[in-house]
């Protein structure tokens, strides 16, 4: 990638996610500038790994994936090296049959922090061919919050595919605008006070 | 400004389309979208791929991903299968070539043969 993105490491969690068998997403986003503090999360509801098995997660080529396909076993590695570089912690807490959560927490004023970029070309990227994949996204900007359900579309396309191509441009439109707006501290269709 | 009743209206043009278009077999375009071709911008290239079939009006095709091909240097990768055609695969794809895919190969149906590595 030309700019390291907070979004793409997110995208290849996610990945990761549903090549686990994950159905559902759960990704969120917390910024605070005047807290100096940033989050990012996802959860699924995949498979879920073994204690020992998310001990080796950080080691570089060391991948829980099987079959035909090649793994390379890097994206959480080189997450964690990003996060590290700007003096922040990561976790992966997972279970069998419990699904997985990772979490990433770091400092928002830092030099070496990656931006969080196009998280909404993520959300949609996601979506491409994964018609039954449900993404529940949020993201908090200072304290004002956004959120999307993917099930909430889906109910109101009545049938039509969710990874429609003109559908999921939509979508990456819809979520960006609402982005900008809450990052510009106005009202919008999606956001509302956290709390 | 998007909002959701663009997207009913959107819904209600996409349900008139489906219905003419009912029982005819998609073009798929897959991208490959492990660690190695997310890193290599495989986003960017979803992105142009879905900007520019919506600018040029391209219908029944359908966009997919997949995982680690095994090629990670020709990264990004984009595969294109068109009903009763062959398989061909694009490499080091990026989002003018997607856009110049779309234009070619779907719209005119041609081949850009330098930019191809494996045919099945």
């Amino acid at each position: 990638m030309d700019m390291e993105e907070l979004a793409e490491h997110i995208l290849d969690i996610a990945r990761n996610s549903i090549e686990a068998g994950a159905t559902r997403l759960t990704i969120a986003v917390a910024e605070d500038t005047e807290e100096n503090y940033c989050c990012l999360s996802v959860v699924d509801n995949g498979a879920g790994m073994a204690r020992e098995l998310v001990r080796r997660l950080m080691d570089p080529f060391f991948t829980t994936k099987s079959g035909k396909k090649v793994k390379v076993g890097l994206g959480l590695p080189l997450l964690k090296d990003a996060v590290e570089r700007c003096g922040g912690r990561m976790e992966v807490h997972s279970a069998p049959g419990r699904g997985t959560r990772v979490t990433a927490e770091f400092p928002y004023h830092h030099l070496d922090r990656a931006p969080l970029g196009d998280i909404a070309g993520t959300i949609a990227t996601l979506l491409a061919g994964n018609n039954h994949l449900d993404i529940f996204y949020r993201y908090n900007f200072n304290g004002r919050e956004m959120y999307l359900d993917t099930r909430e579309i889906r109910a109101r396309l009545r049938g039509v595919p969710l990874d429609t191509p003109e559908v999921l441009i939509w979508l990456r439109q819809y979520l960006s605008e609402n982005e900008e707006i809450l990052h510009g501290g106005e009202d919008y269709e999606i956001a509302r006070r956290a709390g | 400004m998007k909002s959701l009743d663009e997207l009913d209206k959107l819904r209600e043009k996409l349900q008139a389309e489906m219905r003419i278009r009912e029982g005819q077999p998609d073009t798929r375009v897959t991208v490959a979208m492990g660690t190695c071709g997310i890193a290599a911008g495989a986003r960017e290239v979803v992105t142009a791929l879905l900007e520019e079939m919506k600018k040029r009006n391209v219908k029944g095709v359908t966009i997919t991903q997949t995982g680690c091909a095994g090629l990670c240097h020709y990264e990004p990768l984009v595969e294109v299968e068109v009903p009763g055609g062959e398989r061909v695969t694009y490499v080091h794809v990026d989002g003018d070539k997607a856009r110049e895919i779309v234009l070619e190969h779907l719209v005119n149906g041609q081949i850009i043969k330098e930019w191809t590595i494996l045919k099945k």
